[in-house]
């Protein structure tokens, strides 16, 4: 249990109310929405499409002001602006000026940041190679593909090394080697004593890397808590996919281990217990048969979120 | 120090992005060109041809200055709201009137330096021409650069909170109403009803007075400008601008970036 003093975000009851037109008529996008980030955790703030969580996100950033209740920043209300040398922001599909090389952008952003000039073209050839664009550091932006764009985003949220950082859909536009270089990279901000919001509506990466979780619907926050809360360990289950399994090996092994099992051509899928899953592995590469892939598949969250989703939506 | 620093990057910022804006370029060609037309128009008469020449060169800088300080400055503010810039600069420790001002100079640099490429081509043109250049001439011209200063702060107030096209609509109106405000002001004192001229002064104080830095026609007839003149200019300009820049900042700070 983490004691107040850790506490690095508040937000506390915030509604916001948008007018969808000219007329008087006014749309409620947050219904007092409530929830705390502790230091040197990694937070997801899950929800689905529409949900608020960029609307959240833009009012921790001081881009769109609550109607009702506050949010703060390391103790600093998010209206002001000085604080802002300890946070980082990354927006969803980020958009810089395409005229800028991805170093002149870095070092733009480093001005406005208050890093001391002494240290900016340091930083700058250190956050582009972090992000795998020291190749590319002098071309202009105008070129870059969306990934590329994503890394300058994720490099510019970090040139002020601050202590909070947030991320709005970190891995989108992404391909699987990127995602997962996102992914270290967060865990590695983690290791370095930095606090982490993440927003995002893909639950495996918050699975693999949050530490708690929030998840919004219809601008209700339905459920809060540590990661663990949703994933009992009873509940923790692994996708198998086989190929060249031998049918009597198929049959001892689902007789032995109550598995479930599910044919996709040459292969078979099954599905294990996690606490089953090294004994699977071992009788079937015993056996000479191929395994294709393992899939942690933790239901639980999953079934968290479409409960929360189906409430969301029966409560409308 | 730190605030100088945000808004200096965003300033050169902001002159780079302008620099790369067609439509400055293609209203400093047709500057360049009424310029230089001057020396066709002053044959057309047999008297003042020097005068006419002048007369065309200033009024095209005024013009052509004017088209640029608003229809750059129109987009100054949307175009980082539409494409999102704004919102990884805001994120930053910017405030929003740092951001205002950092644009408002930016762009003030650009027309600023593309006023001096006019007054390079009036100068060339009048010495080819043989026509008179005096420190009055540079006076008057420099007073242009007062007058954009002011156009563009009101360009970025507009383009704080409405479209480009209305913004266009709204610094278009003021400028052609600052370069009216005296005549109708005169228009109105004459007014036997006693409310009539009280609301007359009242728009003459809130509008601009762009017609305070217009002294082309003392420069181009060699007639003295003074140097209270200069001064009362000056201080206009700048008690313009930086009430118009704080309306500004009053409303961009209340705005919500969907």
């Amino acid at each position: 249990m983490k004691d107040e003093r850790s506490e690095i975000v508040r937000v506390n009851g915030v509604v916001k109310d948008f007018r969808p037109g000219f007329g008087l008529v006014r749309k409620r996008v947050l219904h007092g929405v409530t929830f705390e980030v502790h230091d040197n955790e990694i937070f997801g703030f899950v929800g689905p499409n529409g949900a608020g969580k960029t609307t959240t996100l833009k009012i921790l950033m001081g881009l769109i002001q609550p109607t009702e209740g506050c949010a703060s920043i390391l103790g600093c209300d998010v209206g002001e602006s000085e604080f802002r040398h300890q946070i980082g922001f990354l927006p969803e599909n980020p958009y810089f000026y395409p005229f800028l090389t991805a170093r002149e952008i870095l070092e733009f952003y480093a001005r406005l940041s208050g890093v001391a000039a002494s240290e900016r073209d340091a930083r700058v050839d250190r956050l582009l190679g972090m992000v795998n664009l020291g190749h590319a550091m002098d071309a202009r932006l105008r070129t870059f593909s969306k990934g590329m764009l994503q890394r300058v985003g994720v490099a510019q949220a970090l040139i002020h090394d601050p202590r909070v950082v947030f991320l709005d859909e970190p891995m989108s536009g992404l391909d699987p080697i990127g995602r997962k270089e996102i992914r270290d990279l967060i865990l590695s901000l983690r290791n370095e004593g930095k606090t982490i919001f993440m927003n995002t509506h893909i639950l495996p990466d918050v699975e693999m890397v949050c530490d708690r979780v929030a998840i919004i619907v219809k601008g209700q926050i339905r459920h809060q808590g540590a990661i663990e809360d949703f994933i009992p360990e009873s509940g923790r289950r692994s996708d198998i996919v086989i190929s060249s399994l031998p049918p009597e090996t198929a049959d001892q092994l689902g007789e032995r281990f109550d598995l479930e099992m599910r044919g996709l051509g040459e292969r078979i899928e099954v599905q294990v217990d996690e606490k089953d899953v090294n004994a699977v592995l071992d009788a079937v590469i015993r056996v000479g048969a191929e395994v294709v892939s393992v899939t942690a598949h933790r239901n639980s969250l999953e079934d968290v979120f479409l409960d929360a989703v189906r409430e969301g939506e029966a409560n409308e | 120090m730190n605030a100088f620093i945000r808004m200096h990057a965003l300033a050169v910022n902001t002159f780079r992005e302008a620099l790369r804006n067609k439509l400055l370029y293609t209203l400093l060609g047709f500057s360049f060109v009424m310029i230089a037309s001057g020396v066709v128009l002053a044959t057309l008469s047999y008297v003042e041809v020097n005068e006419i020449l002048q007369d065309v060169g200033m009024g095209a800088i005024r013009f052509f200055s004017a088209g640029i300080a608003i229809f750059v400055g129109i987009g100054l503010v949307h175009n980082e709201v539409d494409r999102r810039t704004i919102f990884t600069i805001l994120s930053k420790p910017v405030s929003r009137a740092e951001f205002l001002v950092g644009k408002w100079a930016g762009l003030t640099f650009t027309v600023w330096l593309q006023l001096v490429l006019m007054v390079a081509a009036f100068a060339v043109v009048s010495m080819l021409a043989g026509a008179p250049l005096g420190a009055d001439h540079f006076v008057a011209l420099g007073l242009i650069g007062l007058e954009l200063m002011v156009l563009v702060a009101i360009a970025t107030l507009f383009s704080a909170f409405t479209t480009p096209m209305l913004a266009a609509f709204f610094t278009v109106g003021l400028w052609i109403i600052g370069h009216l405000t005296r005549d109708l002001q005169a228009l109105t004192s004459q007014s036997e009803a006693e409310g009539v001229s009280q609301i007359a002064t009242f728009i003459f104080v809130l509008m601009p007075d762009f017609e305070v830095f217009n002294k082309t026609l003392e420069a181009v007839h060699g007639l003295p400008i003074s140097g209270n003149e200069i001064g009362l200019a000056t201080v206009y300009a700048l008690g313009y601008t930086v009430c118009t820049l704080i309306l500004a900042v009053m409303i961009f700070s209340r705005r919500d970036f969907k």
